[in-house]
């Protein structure tokens, strides 16, 4: 009787065990082959999808910018998508403008770089109901609907003033490099923002030489190569290298490595990548330009769905901009490290 | 309603439902991976399937592009009428993306696709609709703007295809990896069955074979002669169940034969006993019966010779004839049950031929040669006197000429040969056939005899010795005299 009992006992241990195997079993079966159903159903739906158009998406800068502005897009009941080709096809802002005109978007965030046709293009969208935000670039005679950034006169008058503080009595020539299609570049209210602050600090006494350099539609690596050209004529180099975007800046402090020049030439930089802090701290960059990528994503969003709601929106929204030098960023990182 | 209880079925139904369970068991375990992996294999071949559709699509929008350009080109109908067939097909193709704001990147993608199609759908209808008016500037810008959605939308279906891709590989593998634990686990929960089974199997089954098991012990028991051991009583209805109980029920009436056998056979023992008593008890009656065979008319005759005897002298021959009768008879009625010597019975022999001569005058001539060394022998009483009486009577009484009787004994190592001798009458060897077969008797006169007979004698004489063929008659013929000859073993 007790030996019955103890087969019954082994019997049902046995069961319980396989039954508990199948059970695991199944499950992980169901979890991996419900995983990407699952994902689909969890995928909301969204009434607003907007398209951002930017120079170089996968830079930190504009990654950035997208991460907040997706942020605020979801908040917004809305999706937004950052055009960038996977594929190797060359498209233009134009490109993926008409592509987002004929896909019918609900809104456009576009960097506006003074592109031929790009003006027109912003007005056939905004022309088939499609609104238009420029982001740190503004196209004035387009019928955009907002700008968010910084205002090219603010922007040239910040930098101005900073590279009023590098100018010494040595000082003989300033580059500017720019991603602008300007084509007389005393227009560009940067340059001659710079020019001035420049000249005012050095006075009449000395001349100093304020170049302004367009790297836009220079192509693929074309960046690197236009600033490698500027550090290999060596009495060509300036003393001051203003850069305007982070490609650039971040070339710069490569070739000041490569040509051994840290410290005979003044950077003055663009965006606070983690390269481009640390080239600060090391001295390599002089000083950097914060532009706080939270608000502009934000702005970028806030100013479609408003106009998604009530049919107009503020033409302007400001962004904040900072100047980070050595101390800073020390600062800064002190700040980080704790947490 | 009687309860089925398990074990009341027979071995090989225990067997059969046993083995059965777990062949269903296996068999349904089976059933059930082959689903699981029947369900994977169509997960599996449905992995590619968007790609395909998508690659479908591509093919029939590259057509839309074609007739439209071919219908622009050479404005045929059958060019149009294309065009409209592939343009319904390629809206309702476009039907299945999707159109929604959703935030995946396939979805996004197809929704893009989706969107610019319509677009290109629309532009290709003005295109083909202005070629048809003859607009011809019209047409021209058209089929450009067409031109280029077509390239945007191309790229766009490729990049989708290729996420697709991307991801179905992901799925794929993903599938792999669930037909590696598929196989893994059923191969393992197979070989726990398996294994459970056995195991069960064999607990179940010498289970059911230890009665047999004990049973060949205790049979081995009862082998060695023990018949108080006994399986254990139980009510199962199954073989083993029967054969148990039919193997107590042996031990007990093994055990119960074996004692009637004993018993039956130690009252044979006794009857044996008691008929061997009997016969003794028969001999001796017999040998009392026979020994009271003695004639009393000779006892008469002897008195009334002595009678006489007494009338004619009143002497000393008187008084031996008298002493010598009186000892005969003495030893008559005290030999009469019991054996003698040899000794003795000479002299009863002696009394007796005495006795006759007085009756007869001293007509018989009687002599003996006797080895004295055997007188102490003992033999059945009244033996010798019977023959020597038979001589008297059948040989010498009634002849001629002189009778004589002549008496020896001697011995050898195995017999005491004792001869009486006359040179009476004779025998025919019919008569001494018929005297030693016994069928004489009848013919013995009753008148002068001392009443035991010749067949009395053999008779005694073979009982006594359990031996046959003990007298010899020997006679060459008549009135060439007989001799009898008894032969004692010693």
């Amino acid at each position: 009787m007790k030996k019955k009992q103890t087969n019954l006992i082994i019997f049902l241990v046995l069961a319980g065990i396989l039954v508990v195997f199948y059970i695991t079993g199944e499950s992980y079966y169901e979890g991996l082959t419900g995983k990407s159903n699952q994902e689909e159903a969890n995928s909301e739906v969204y009434r607003y999808k907007y398209d951002m158009i930017v120079d170089s998406p996968d830079s930190s800068f504009w990654q950035a910018v997208y991460g907040c502005a997706q942020e605020w897009a979801k908040k917004n009941d809305a999706i937004l998508e950052l055009q960038e080709s996977s594929n190797d096809n060359d498209y233009t802002k134009l490109d993926y403008m008409n592509m987002s005109i004929a896909s019918s978007v609900d809104g456009i965030i576009l960097q506006y770089n003074g592109e031929q046709g790009l003006e027109a293009k912003i007005n056939e969208a905004v022309q088939k109901g499609i609104p238009v935000v420029t982001v740190m670039g503004d196209a004035v005679h387009s019928k955009r609907q907002s700008f968010v950034g910084v205002s090219d006169y603010q922007l040239g008058s910040a930098y101005g003033e900073k590279v009023a503080e590098y100018v010494t009595k040595d000082t003989e020539s300033i580059l500017i490099l720019l991603k602008k299609n300007i084509d007389d570049m005393n227009q560009s209210q940067i340059y001659t923002q710079i020019s001035n602050a420049a000249q005012a600090k050095a006075g009449d006494s000395q001349s100093i030489q304020v170049t302004g350099k367009n790297l836009l539609s220079t192509g693929i690596f074309e960046t690197e190569e236009a600033v490698t050209d500027i550090f290999q004529q060596k009495d060509k180099v300036p003393d001051i290298l203003v850069c305007m975007d982070e490609d650039t800046t971040e070339c710069a402090r490569q070739a000041v490595l490569d040509f051994n020049l840290a410290g005979k030439v003044t950077i003055i930089g663009y965006y606070s990548s983690d390269d481009i802090l640390t080239a600060v701290e090391k001295g390599v960059i002089s000083v950097t330009c914060d532009v706080d990528t939270e608000q502009l994503g934000r702005y970028s969003i806030e100013a479609l769905t408003e106009y998604q709601k009530d049919g107009r929106t503020n033409s302007y929204y400001n962004v904040d901009i900072n100047f980070l030098d050595r101390e800073a960023v020390r600062a800064m990182r002190r700040e980080a490290q704790p947490k | 309603m009687k309860q089925i209880r398990w074990r009341d079925f027979s071995l090989v139904s225990k067997i059969i439902i046993e083995v059965g369970m777990i062949a269903i068991l296996l068999f349904s375990m089976n059933m059930l991976f082959y689903a699981r992996i029947n369900n994977s294999m169509q997960r599996m071949d449905n992995v590619y399937a968007s790609n395909t559709e998508l690659t479908e699509l591509s093919q029939i929008f590259e057509k839309v592009q074609d007739n439209m350009y071919s219908y622009l080109k050479v404005k045929s109908s059958q060019a149009l009428l294309d065009y409209y067939q592939n343009e319904a097909k390629y809206r309702d193709q476009l039907e299945k993306l999707n159109e929604e704001n959703i935030d995946d990147s396939v979805k996004l993608l197809e929704r893009n696709i989706r969107k610019m199609s319509e677009t290109y759908l629309d532009c290709t209808a003005e295109t083909v609709a202005a070629k048809r008016g003859r607009n011809v500037e019209k047409y021209k810008r058209k089929y450009d703007e067409t031109t280029k959605l077509y390239s945007y939308i191309q790229s766009s279906i490729e990049e989708l295809n290729n996420l697709m891709f991307q991801e179905n590989s992901n799925t794929y593998s993903v599938l792999r990896a669930v037909m590696r634990y598929l196989e893994v686990s059923n191969t393992i929960i197979m070989l726990g069955i398996v294994a459970g089974g056995m195991v069960l199997l064999f607990q179940v089954t010498r289970k059911m074979f230890v009665p047999l098991s004990n049973m060949a012990e205790t049979a081995q028991l009862v082998g060695q002669g023990n018949f108080h051991v006994k399986m254990h009583d139980t009510d199962a209805q199954d073989e083993l169940g029967m054969v148990t109980r039919a193997f107590n029920t042996m031990v007990e009436n093994l055990d119960l034969y074996i004692t009637r056998t004993k018993a039956s056979m130690e009252k044979e023992q006794q009857m044996m006993e008691r008929e061997l008593l009997m016969e003794n008890h028969l001999k001796e009656a017999q040998l009392k019966y026979l020994q009271s065979q003695i004639n009393p008319h000779f006892l008469f005759n002897s008195l009334n010779a002595g009678a006489q005897l007494a009338m004619m002298e009143d002497a000393e021959q008187t008084g031996i004839f008298v002493e010598k009768m009186a000892d005969f008879f003495r030893y008559n009625v005290k030999k009469g049950q019991e054996d003698a010597t040899l000794g003795e019975e000479l002299e009863a022999v002696d009394n007796y031929i005495y006795i006759l001569n007085v009756r007869f005058a001293g007509d018989i001539h009687f002599n003996k040669d006797v080895d004295e060394s055997l007188e102490n022998v003992r033999v059945p009483s009244m033996i010798l006197q019977p023959v020597v009486e038979n001589a008297v009577n059948h040989g010498i009484r009634d002849i001629e000429w002189e009778g004589k009787i002549h008496l020896t004994v001697t011995g050898d190592a195995d017999y005491i040969r004792i001869s009486v001798k006359d040179n009476g009458k004779g025998m025919t060897p019919e008569q001494i056939e018929s005297v030693l077969s016994g069928n004489k008797e009848h013919c013995n006169e009753q008148s002068d005899s001392t009443g035991i007979g010749m067949n009395n004698v053999i008779s005694r004489l073979e009982l006594y010795y359990e031996e046959s063929g003990l007298v010899e008659i020997n006679s060459d013929g008549e009135n060439k005299g007989t001799e009898v000859v008894i032969y004692i073993p010693v």
